[in-house]
């Protein structure tokens, strides 16, 4: 029997406003605890939470961006769940009025467009951060520490619908995702930082039934790779048990990342009820139709754009997917020096090979401010009419990064213009044939690889200014080939 | 005439003319509740000294003609659920006996702006919960009038403190009559203003969408000045609105409504002959006044004790032992919570937890909370019809004077029904007042009600001002002369 798998996903991304959703602590990121508190994030008594506008606008502007449907009358509410970090015991969430609902994002996959239908997008609060000493669980620590720095911070939570049919797909969502956040501004998009996290919802099911198999949730995948490993890993569990005639029991799982595998979590919230209801601290929210508007207006390049622009010089989707990743003044070199050389391989392959893997080298995250497009048009000019050598040319860029120095004068300090003059070339071909008695030989006989072994004599002589094609024909036509 | 039993713009003018001094008030002040604190258990705590620097300041700000207005150098009693810095605030509750607030509720912040005194905190039902001041971990509160009968609640010790003259006027908080039923009970004006207009930032939260804070006094005008320096719109509640009164008429041009729900069954001959009194009065002075239903009154104690319960199951799960108060250890996080949850709340306070939880459970929600919700928004569409008829609803406070303590404490239900007046004015988030009136058979205090529709307190106060002079009501209780 042939299975398919079906996987929804629950990303939360950390908001980057400057202060927390609910009260006006600032957003920190620091591993001192406990530095950015008020009464309302710690859950004192009596102290309310007042809406943080820059929140509600980033979390319109990521559901117009995903083409959802905005809720013009929003509500807040109260999530029950008792849990140690969390300070008033009930989170702030949305329930049936999200912001954003029915979206969609567009993913690359296998370099093709594919896109992934987004349920809802809706806000909440985090929670503080707890360290059980021991175990690392709750249940059999024996002291917890609790930071509250996250406390409040404001979290915006997409929900795909069961569409995702891969743990590649799935991780091309997310990286679409990350830089869709990236790219909005609302977020700094770090995985390493919990700036993006994941839970998914994965079933088997016959492939030619319409239902859904039984979902099991995983938590705790916290990179790429362990989001990965961990869909397969569920997928082949899941067929396994199927397969074999086992009940799929409706669980949440633990993925641990050391033993590769997951593990049913029994923990107490697993199975909680929640208990929302309309949190009475917090009027209905409504949302104009001119704030919607004026986000809209305002919405910056989306990835997808960005891939069509790239694609529309002439690069492929892959090319696209990868430039378009890149930071703004990388697209932007791209687009200034297509402009003016007119090569988009040349270009990309400059840009994203030469000009970066030099910058890494130097430990550079910007070019100097002299270093610009008109730079990098220059010496890709100056090789496509064979002034200089490729080789050459790498060599004027990793100058050029580090002096302020026109790549003219690089060139003529060390002599890289290359030798056009053919009766100068010809006089160096022919010494080199005399001086290779014993070469000539060989090729005349039949050993033709040697050819090459005299072009590098040509070129050595000349100081390496010769330029190889020529060097070649040259000689080919000397010895009489 | 004793300092302690004059009315705040009398005080004021006294001070304003050098007759008097804020000290010699303050001593006045705790002379009275030096004599009756044993008797009465109005505060749980007492802040003599801090004040008394106070009030000195206050002299001098008199002395030098630069008083800040009508409450400079007046002490005011808190309610025990609202928070003062550095001060405890306890909501008469095991679980925060140790707790002192880093932070002023936006309601001190304004007194505090005025120069009010605070004479201290006042006991209360645990959390607010309760109409008898019986529910309080730190014992009960007594009637001034007569030591055998509960002085109402939740905000029993507010009443009892300004009864006693031990403050000149007492902030309460009232989330289904918790200021107007001990106000009634202690023969005291008790108003709970507008739902919004008073900021709950730093009112221990009961249920969010009816706590609103408000003044006990001895007198309307005394309510009047507390509320106006109380009241506005606070940046850090976003439940708080801007105050922007309508002046509806108070003369007799103005239409009064008698609510037929609330003269019928449930209601007392000595509450109802309050009402019957007034009325009378009114009608002599030229007033319109008919007969008019709510027949979704009779529902209002139902809906309460579901909407109430369930904010307050959630807005109490915060008391868990991790961040302050009260913490019993247990082998586990969660042990330790349960065991300092077991321990540090009474028995009403778990019994609307455990209410409120239910309610809002899975597959339980539509039937019971969801439905409440309905009715109240049908009992506010309700309430504006009315009012597109009649300017002030009047019924009685309360449908029965104070009842002796202990008399109802096995009964919940009983306890509750005491609530039946009140309730409705918060459900629908409308100003209400009560003045006193008159005595019981048992001399005890008994109180008329008004509502108006909401953003219309001036004029409400106004209003009750008028029936204020005409029965002119002597609030000095006879108990404590005794």
């Amino acid at each position: 029997m042939n299975l398919k798998p079906t996987i929804g996903i629950e990303t939360h991304i950390e908001l980057n406003t400057n202060t927390k959703m609910f009260c006006r602590c600032k957003v920190v990121d620091t591993d001192e605890p406990n530095i950015s508190l008020c009464p309302t994030c710690i859950g004192l008594p009596g102290a309310l939470p007042v809406p943080n506008g820059k929140a509600i606008e980033y979390i319109t502007l990521l559901s117009l961006a995903t083409g959802c449907t905005i809720t013009r009358k929003g509500m807040f509410h109260r999530k029950n769940y008792f849990y140690p970090d969390l300070p008033k015991n009930y989170q702030i969430s949305q329930f049936d009025l999200p912001v954003g609902e029915s979206g969609e994002l567009e993913i690359i996959l296998d370099g093709k467009k594919e896109s992934v239908e987004i349920e809802r997008v809706h806000m909440e609060e985090d929670t503080g951060k707890s360290t059980h000493s021991g175990t690392g669980r709750i249940d059999s620590a024996t002291s917890t520490a609790l930071d509250f720095n996250r406390s409040g911070v404001p979290l915006v939570e997409i929900v795909t619908k069961p569409v995702i049919q891969s743990a590649k797909e799935a991780v091309a969502y997310i990286e679409e995702l990350r830089q869709l956040s990236i790219d909005l501004n609302i977020s700094e998009g770090k995985l390493e930082k919990g700036n993006l996290r994941f839970d998914a919802n994965i079933s088997v099911a016959p492939s030619d039934s319409n239902e859904l198999g039984t979902k099991v949730e995983i938590k705790n995948m916290n990179s790429l790779k362990s989001l990965e490993r961990a869909i397969d890993f569920e997928i082949s569990r899941q067929t396994k048990a199927f397969l074999d005639g086992e009940e799929i029991i409706q669980e949440t799982r633990h993925w641990d990342e050391a033993k590769e595998l997951t593990s049913s979590m029994r923990s107490k919230e697993g199975s909680a009820d929640y208990r929302y209801f309309s949190d009475p601290d917090l009027p209905n929210m409504i949302l104009s139709e001119m704030f919607i508007e004026d986000i809209k207006n305002n919405l910056p390049k989306l990835p997808s754009e960005k891939r069509n622009d790239l694609m529309n010089t002439g690069l492929d989707l892959q090319q696209a997917n990868i430039l378009g990743k890149s930071d703004t003044w990388i697209i932007e070199l791209y687009f200034k020096v297509f402009d003016s050389t007119k090569e988009y391989s040349t270009t990309y392959n400059w840009i994203t090979g030469e000009l970066q893997g030099q910058m890494r080298k130097l430990d550079m995250n910007f070019p100097p401010e002299w270093f610009s497009a008109e730079v990098l048009s220059e010496i890709i000019g100056l090789i496509k009419e064979n002034k200089i050598s490729f080789t050459s040319g790498k060599t004027i860029l990793s100058e050029v990064l580090q002096k302020n120095i026109s790549v003219d004068e690089i060139a003529s300090n060390h002599d890289l213009y290359q030798e056009n003059n053919e009766e100068k070339i010809v006089e160096l071909v022919k010494n080199v044939i005399n001086d290779s008695e014993d070469v000539v030989r060989r090729i005349k006989e039949g050993e033709d690889k040697l050819v090459g072994f005299l072009v590098g004599q040509v070129i050595k002589n000349s100081g390496g200014s010769v330029n190889p094609g020529i060097a070649k024909e040259l000689l080919t036509k000397e010895l009489d080939l | 005439m004793e300092l302690k039993n004059l009315s705040i713009r009398q005080l004021n003018n006294l001070f304003v003319d050098k007759k008097a001094k804020p000290s010699e008030l303050y001593s006045d002040i705790f002379d009275a509740s030096a004599s009756s604190e044993s008797l009465l258990h109005a505060h749980l705590s007492l802040f003599e000294e801090k004040n008394l620097e106070n009030a000195k300041k206050s002299d001098k700000r008199f002395e030098k003609g630069e008083s800040t207005g009508l409450l400079d150098g007046i002490p005011i009693a808190i309610k025990d659920n609202i928070n003062i810095k550095g001060e405890l605030t306890t909501c008469s509750s095991k679980m925060l006996s140790n707790y002192r607030s880093p932070y002023n509720a936006t309601v001190i912040e304004k007194l505090n702006n005025e120069n009010a005194l605070y004479t201290g905190k006042t006991n209360l039902d645990e959390f607010a919960m309760g109409s008898s001041t019986e529910n309080s971990a730190f014992g009960l509160t007594k009637n001034p009038w007569n030591t055998e009968y509960v002085p109402g609640g939740s905000s029993g010790g507010s009443a009892a403190s300004v009864s006693a003259r031990s403050s000149i006027g007492a902030l309460g908080s009232d989330t289904g009559g918790s200021i107007r039923q001990p106000a009634a009970f202690c023969g005291l004006v008790g108003f709970k203003p507008t739902y919004g207009t008073v900021s709950r930032y730093g009112l221990i939260a009961f249920a969010s969408s009816l706590d609103q804070i408000g003044p006990i006094t001895k007198n309307v005008d005394d309510a009047r000045i507390i509320y106006n320096a109380i009241s506005g719109h606070d940046a850090l509640d976003a439940t708080s609105i801007d105050n922007n009164q309508t002046n509806i008429p108070f003369d007799k041009s103005a239409k009064i409504g008698v609510i037929k729900e609330l003269m019928e069954d449930g209601i007392s001959d000595d509450s109802r002959n309050e009402v019957s009194k007034v009325l009378e009065n009114l009608k002599k002075q030229g007033y319109q006044i008919k007969e008019v239903s709510l027949p979704l009154i009779k529902l209002s104690i139902s809906i309460y004790y579901l909407i109430a319960p369930a904010e307050c199951s959630a807005n109490l799960a915060r008391f868990d032992g991790v961040r302050y108060g009260l913490r019993v250890e247990g082998k586990t996080s969660y042990e330790m919570m349960q065991n300092t949850r077991a321990e540090g709340f009474g028995d009403e306070v778990k019994r609307r937890i455990l209410l409120g939880t239910y309610a809002l459970s899975a597959g339980y929600y539509d039937e019971y909370y969801g439905k409440a919700l309905r009715a109240r928004k049908k009992m506010i569409d309700e309430f504006s019809n009315i009012f597109n008829d009649v300017d002030y609803l009047i019924s009685p406070t309360t449908p029965t004077a104070a009842f002796k303590a202990g008399e109802k404490t096995s009964n919940p239900l009983e306890m509750y029904m005491s609530d039946l007046c009140t309730i409705p004015a918060n459900l629908a988030g409308l100003p209400a007042i009560s003045i006193p009136t008159g005595l019981s058979k048992e001399k005890l205090p008994l109180g008329v009600q008004i509502m108006s529709k909401p953003l219309t307190d001036l004029s409400l106060l106004n209003f009750s001002e008028i029936i204020e002079k005409e029965v002119d009501f002597n609030t000095s209780p006879e108990g404590l002369e005794k």
